[in-house]
């Protein structure tokens, strides 16, 4: 086992009923990389994701963050989902709360933050991103790419040591991509740890160290950005790019 | 004398008997709606529940209440309850407070499983990715339904609710069969002594109206209100 493994995946299988969704998937991600997971529509990319918070219960394998699987029965998996920053889809902003509740609340009630303190964090933030005008709005008065690094900022507030991301641009209008994009690939280089899927192939290649080929519930494929593309040898791998680039 | 010269008449004479009516009729459906949110709670929260038999206890509940006439729970209620040995003990400043226990209990009964279909509703109609976003962030099931889910259901349910008030309004009716002096007692009190049928329905008609739709138009402003105070 290497030191530097944040995350090792062993065996992991996911079934829904009888559909076998994820089949005997191990793999390992390490510190301060950015691996990025591409892959036909149903090929099990998000319940992959979500298996590594738990957001869906494995059906059997581990994953191991920091020594300690997270399906044991024993841990508490809220202890370690604070640490495992998650972006959604459709960013899931609290609807409830303004821009400046969604980045405090779970510093104040779950870090126990003083308001004050977990305030002027997220304002350094704000203004960093350019959204500080924002503080007060709710999410619906928000554009899609406002939302999303709004959901970002969220996340990031936990003081994550890796951040999950499903298909964070996937339902944003197109004018709206590269300001989300911008803001992934900074925190590449600040040396955030991520688990991205996307479909948008230009950005896997230009941000990621790996790229993961997830089809049919089976990593197909695993090679460096720049093999993934020039040289893959996969041949579910080698249509699929045929198709979509 | 015309249609609406004998409405004017009866309701010189017997404008107290209807006021009275409406009191109870109030009284009835704010209890009933009282108590049946109370439970309509706990058994929306049992329905969705992790533990299997007290999830079916509900559903089964649920459903029969929603599936069986009012007017045989009613019945049910005020001869049965007597029958296996509860009941409701005269009290003086309350005339006849045994039936309007009975009625009370029968209503709420009535209401709790439409309200838990309501509160039930509300919940699920909160978008699922607002709980996955609250405990990937890594806050427990309990607060996320308390911080995120709860605060936003709350704005389905409570007008929701405020139509099974106005609905429960209108069925309330029912208990006046048990001899309770609701509006619809009254207003057969009154027809009884002036055998004008007619004249008294249309006023029962026009309070009855008069609650529902005050009832309603509350409703609406106060769902305007919530939506003001998101924004
Ligand atoms: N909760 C669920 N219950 C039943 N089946 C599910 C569930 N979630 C996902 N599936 C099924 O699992 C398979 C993989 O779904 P998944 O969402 O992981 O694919 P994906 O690679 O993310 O696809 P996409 O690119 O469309 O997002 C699909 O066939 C899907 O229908
Ligand atoms: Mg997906």
């Amino acid at each position: 086992m290497e030191d530097n493994n944040i995350i090792e995946v062993r065996g992991l299988c996911k079934s829904f009923g009888s559909l076998q969704v994820l089949n005997d998937i191990s793999t390992d991600f390490k510190e301060k990389q950015v691996v990025s997971i591409i892959g036909p529509s149903g090929g099990g990319k998000s319940t992959f994701l979500r298996c590594l918070n738990l957001l869906e219960t494995p059906s059997s394998g581990e994953i191991i963050f920091h020594d300690v699987d997270l399906c044991s029965k024993k841990i508490d998996i809220n202890v370690h989902r604070q640490k495992i920053g998650m972006v959604f889809q459709h960013f899931n902003l609290f609807n409830n709360m303004n821009v400046m509740k969604n980045l405090t609340i779970a510093p104040i009630k779950i870090n126990g933050k003083s308001k004050e303190e977990a305030e002027e964090k997220a304002m350094t933030f704000l203004k960093r991103m350019g959204l500080e005008d924002k503080v007060n709005s709710y999410p619906s008065q928000l554009s899609g790419g406002q939302k999303q690094r709004i959901a970002i900022v969220r996340s990031l507030m936990m003081e994550p040591e890796v951040m999950l991301f499903d298909e964070p641009t996937s339902a944003l209008d197109p004018e709206m991509i590269g300001e989300v994009l911008d803001v992934i690939k900074q925190l590449a280089l600040d040396g955030m740890t991520m688990i991205i899927v996307t479909h948008e192939m230009r950005f896997a290649r230009e941000v990621s160290n790996r790229i993961l080929f997830l089809d049919g519930g089976r990593i197909d494929e695993d090679r460096t950005a720049a093999e993934f593309f020039d040289d893959p040898h996969s041949p579910r791998l080698i249509s699929f790019l045929k198709k979509v680039l | 004398m015309g249609f609406f010269e004998q409405i004017v008449a009866i309701l010189q004479q017997y404008t107290p008997f209807f006021l009275d009516g409406i009191k109870n009729t109030l009284i009835i459906a704010a209890l009933s709606v009282v108590l049946g949110a109370v439970f309509g709670t706990l058994m929306a929260i049992m329905r969705m529940c992790k533990i299997k038999p007290l999830r079916w206890l509900a559903t089964a509940y649920i459903e029969f209440v929603r599936g069986t006439p009012l007017m045989v729970q009613l019945m049910f209620i005020f001869y049965g309850l007597p029958m296996v040995g509860i009941t409701f003990p005269d009290v003086p400043w309350i005339p006849n407070f045994s039936r309007f226990m009975a009625g009370i209990v029968a209503m709420s009964i009535n209401s709790c499983a439409y309200v838990a279909e309501v509160i039930r509703s509300g919940i699920q109609a909160v978008d699922d990715g607002q709980m996955e976003a609250a405990r990937s962030i890594g806050f427990k099931y309990g607060q996320s339904m308390k911080l995120v889910i709860l605060p936003q259901a709350i704005r389905n349910i409570l007008p929701a609710l405020g139509n099974e008030f106005v609905t429960v309004i209108k069925e309330s009716s029912i208990v006046s069969v048990i001899g309770i002096s609701d509006l619809m007692y009254s207003t057969n009190g009154v027809i009884a002594i002036t055998y004008r049928s007619l004249p008294c329905l249309a006023i029962a008609a026009i309070l009855y109206f008069i609650l529902t739709f005050t009832g309603s138009r509350l409703i609406a402003v106060l769902e305007k209100r919530m939506k003001h105070g998101r924004q």
